[in-house]
């Protein structure tokens, strides 16, 4: 591939006045396109695997570990979902080259764009508390003490994203990304049944024991971790900062679908090493006492390296939560808000960033919090917190006077609708669960 | 809304290809939805959505209730 820099004056072919242009020249389409793709490439990337939080962790290693590769065809089915959703928000993203906040904000008032606000920021709030609760209990394992490895990971996130470089923050976060390919030696090293998991990825069924509550409970939770409501807010203001434009919906498209295809199979490798820990006897309390217990029967290397991936998930998750907190925000406050700017150019925006990961990171620092169940309940939070989000979605995207052509098409909806049917069928029965606790009976 | 890009493949650099980093190109001209205000809502919409917010604030009542329950803080657990 011929590769070389080309510098023009922007003026020479728009009649803006705008910086000199900095393009690479190539020969062949194939060429065009691959660099092409890998300049776009990131935002569905970093969405997806970013989705694989240490919730996700904790949540489908607790699958896994309670019920083994039984609940894997939930995984394969939020592929699509999860897919379709984020696709109307690439679409939204790149027509409008506006956040998801700001959206809601113009579209629907200021009353409804609060209200969306003021959700996203209290799920994303106890979201980023369980990442650092993990954080803090994968240090504790590996022997590090939390007073200090927790504040540094945090200045660590902070130093990330204030260093003005949109592509700077994207380099860093993709190598973060795929760094979590890790799982996949994880789930290779616990030596998988393989037929179990064949029949437990395509074959459709309940555990024995049937629907108990706790099933439905945890169902519910990897639903409400797999498509969660910060990423429709994260990649919409992330194809906006990265001013991806619409001869770039194809690749944003493939990159989307890339992630989604990802975070899919890494879900299954977690739920995998789950499903051995359960296989070697032991019970489930959360997956950094999954990780000690995997690294007795196998290794000292797997222990580790699944404690760093609890780590890494964490990270990931805390960087791009605390980025849709503060993009949200800025763009309903009209505050500057990309990270192409400076800290001095967007004090507002940084400092929310700043909040978020410091507050976080210092309340688990308060010992005593019982951590599994917040992040199970910060899942299945989101999970009921979904469908409503998904809803304002579904109304912008069939918003033709904004959208135009990038308005969803019949086939769209239907598919959208179902989703939302279904996510609203979930979240009443949890309803139905909560109020009246003895309707599913226990095995 | 022609790129930059499509530009100069077409103009400048025949049997050439120039990729351009989106962040290095030249702002792309979006729709404007400053100039089109809130969207027009049926009463039906209005309504729905005020449903769907009070359902949501009963169902984040009753997660919270839940995990209350189960971290046993109310003297019993399920």
């Amino acid at each position: 591939m011929s590769n070389k820099v080309l510098m023009m004056p922007a003026a020479a072919v728009a009649t803006e006045d705008v910086a000199p242009v900095r393009g690479r020249v190539v020969k062949s389409k194939w060429a065009r396109d691959l660099l092409t793709f890998l300049m776009v490439f990131g935002p569905g990337l970093i969405v997806m695997v970013a989705d694989n939080d240490a919730g996700a962790v904790s949540t489908y290693s607790q699958a896994g570990g309670q019920y083994g590769t039984h609940l894997l065809w939930i995984v394969l089915l939020l592929l699509p979902v999860t897919y379709f959703i984020q696709e109307m928000v690439v679409r939204l993203g790149i027509a409008t080259g506006k956040g998801h906040a700001a959206m809601i904000y113009q579209r629907f008032g200021k009353w409804w764009g609060l209200f969306s606000l003021l959700d996203l920021e209290l799920v994303n709030f106890l979201t980023l508390v369980t990442e650092f609760a993990a954080i803090n209990l994968a240090l504790t394992k590996m022997g590090v003490d939390p007073r200090i490895g927790v504040p540094l990971v945090a200045v660590g996130l902070v130093l990330i994203a204030i260093s003005g470089s949109y592509r700077r923050w994207e380099r860093t976060v993709v190598f973060l990304c795929l760094l979590d390919l890790a799982w996949f030696v994880v789930a290779f090293w616990v030596q998988p049944p393989a037929a179990q998991i064949v029949r437990g990825s395509l074959v459709p069924g309940l555990p024995p024991g049937g629907l108990t509550p706790d099933l439905m409970f945890l169902i519910i939770a990897i639903v409400g971790t797999t498509v969660a409501p910060w990423q429709l807010f994260f990649q919409q203001s992330c194809i906006a900062d990265k001013r991806l434009r619409f001869a770039d919906l194809k690749w944003a498209r493939l990159d989307t679908f890339l992630g989604a295809c990802i975070t899919i199979t890494v879900a299954g490798c977690m739920m995998i090493a789950g499903g051995a820990s359960l296989t070697h006897g032991f019970k489930f309390t959360d997956p950094a006492q999954m990780a000690v217990d995997l690294g007795g029967v196998t290794n000292g290397f797997i222990k580790n390296v699944i404690l760093l991936m609890m780590i890494n998930a964490a990270v990931l998750g805390t960087t791009a939560i605390s980025l849709s907190s503060s993009w949200a925000y800025g763009e309903v406050r009209g505050w500057p808000h990309s990270l192409q700017l400076p800290l001095r150019k967007a004090p507002g925006f940084y400092l929310i960033y700043l909040l978020c990961v410091a507050t976080a990171a210092g309340l688990v620092l308060i010992p005593g919090a019982p951590l599994q169940l917040i992040i199970l309940g910060v899942q299945v939070l989101a999970g009921v917190m979904l469908p409503s989000a998904i809803i304002f979605l579904q109304l912008l995207l069939n918003d033709k006077e904004l959208l135009g052509e990038y308005a969803n098409k019949p086939w769209n909806n239907w598919v959208n609708w179902t989703i939302i049917i279904v996510l609203f069928a979930l979240s009443l029965i949890l309803a139905a669960q909560v109020a009246a606790p003895n309707l599913f009976p226990a095995a | 809304m022609a790129t930059l890009t499509n530009l100069i493949e077409t103009k400048e650099f025949t049997g050439h290809f120039v990729v351009i980093h989106p962040l290095d190109d030249v702002p792309e001209q979006k729709v404007d939805t400053d100039s089109l205000g809130p969207m027009a809502m049926t009463t039906s919409v209005r309504i729905s959505l005020v449903s769907l917010r009070a359902y949501l604030v009963l169902m984040m009542l009753l997660v919270f209730y839940h995990v209350v329950v189960l971290a046993g803080w109310l003297g019993h657990s399920n």
